[in-house]
């Protein structure tokens, strides 16, 4: 019994010493495997179309949080209203976790096209971050829908004269252009339709 | 790589079987180690016993190294294993109704099903009362679902509270559980029984 203990004492306490010395593995695994990634890719969940953003910049919804990954010279010279600034190639220091990553806010990416920001999507999605999108088109497909809509032609269907009336309306809103109606009231845009992602659980366990 | 289960690697369904496999050797040493026996287990509180204390703090450490060389090897990711969340009246409270029910009734819940299955009926008695306790909890909820929520701490470790590093809250574990052997064993000199 007491031969035991020590032998149990010379293989226990050195591990506990070698334990003890080497740091902590803080390596964050990806969490989403390259096949779950590719699912969510195909169905394009990540976007959010300029108009479900604008109307959320419209509505001033706090849970909203639009993020720049454009350089900090782009985002200087112009940005929308209430971004914050995180340049693609910061996306991973530890400074921007609290924001990135976490469950309350709706952190939703835009460069000047889709690409910087679906890059942005795609590593910190990996890493398992939820509630991450991507503005769809960035802001050059803002400025031509919200900024400058363009007129239907009169021959269109009335939801698109409301959708134009909606960006003419946001437009003014965010500063630009001037409101003129086409119809009596101002219809609000469609609600994006976010896909629920199953939320990963953990490993239960009990006595 | 793990946990398996959360990483899909491994089915719910798969998970379960491995939990009995498991079980199963957790059941066999628990009888192999004489918990099976109350007396055994009521000597961890008089201190002419301390099989109880010897067996889990063993346990404890190597269980505790493993996960931290499985992390350090990058096997399993520790933020994804599941911490029993601390509501601080309910483990106080919950604590003192279970170690009174351990003293009197000579086993925990685990160790009255071991000594079941070997056909002890003292702990057949101890599993009716067991359901019979399930049974005023649950029925009583309302009553004692405010004391049962208070105090929601999350999960807290000890490493984070003291603030050092997870390797050497380990070391400093292991060496506290050989000492508590030590100490066990003087206890168990100083307050013997002949007979139990």
């Amino acid at each position: 019994m007491k031969s035991m203990r020590v032998k149990l004492a010379m293989a226990l306490i050195p591990l506990g010493i070698i334990i003890a010395a080497v740091p902590a593995n803080t390596t964050k695994q990806y969490k989403l495997t390259a096949v779950q990634l590719l699912e969510e890719i195909k169905d394009g969940t990540q976007f959010f179309t300029p108009d479900a953003v604008a109307e959320m910049v419209i509505q001033k919804d706090p849970t909203l949080q639009l993020i720049d990954v454009r350089s900090k010279d782009e985002y200087e010279k112009f940005h929308l209203s209430g971004a914050i600034n995180i340049p693609l190639s910061d996306i991973l220091s530890p400074d921007n976790e609290y924001i990135l990553d976490q469950d309350v806010k709706m952190n939703i990416f835009y460069s000047n096209g889709s690409t910087k920001a679906n890059e942005a999507w795609m590593v910190l999605r990996q890493l398992g971050y939820e509630n991450i999108y991507v503005l769809q088109g960035g802001m050059n497909y803002w400025a031509e829908t919200i900024m400058n809509p363009e007129k239907p032609a009169s021959s269109s269907p009335d939801d698109e004269f409301a959708k134009y009336d909606f960006r003419k309306g946001a437009s003014s809103a965010l500063g630009g252009g001037t409101l003129e109606s086409t119809s009596g009231s101002v219809p609000s845009a469609p609600k994006p339709v976010i896909k629920k992602r199953p939320k990963k659980k953990r490993a239960a366990g009990g006595c | 790589m793990g946990p398996l289960v959360v990483y899909d690697i491994i089915s719910a369904n798969t998970n379960l079987l491995l939990a009995f496999i498991v079980g199963i050797g957790f059941g066999f040493v628990l009888e192999s180690s004489g918990f099976s026996s109350s007396r055994t287990l009521a000597g961890m509180f008089y201190g002419y016993d301390t099989t109880v204390l010897k067996v889990f703090f063993t346990a404890a450490i190597v269980a505790m190294l493993g996960l931290l060389f499985f992390s350090l090897f990058g096997w399993i990711d520790l933020n994804l294993i599941y911490i029993n969340p601390t509501f601080l009246w309910s483990a106080i409270v919950g604590g003192a109704i279970m170690g009174i029910g351990f003293i009197l009734g000579g086993f925990c819940p685990g160790t009255a099903v071991c000594a079941f299955s070997i056909g002890k009926l003292d702990a057949l008695m101890f599993i009716g009362g067991l359901i019979v306790g399930i049974l005023i909890f649950t029925e009583g909820f309302p009553l004692w679902k405010g004391l049962f929520y208070a105090e929601n701490m999350g999960t807290p470790t000890m490493d984070k509270f003291f603030g050092i590093p997870q390797g050497l809250f380990a070391l400093l574990m292991i060496l506290v559980a050989f000492g508590m052997f030590y100490v066990g064993d003087w206890a168990e000199k100083k307050f013997p029984r002949d007979e139990y």
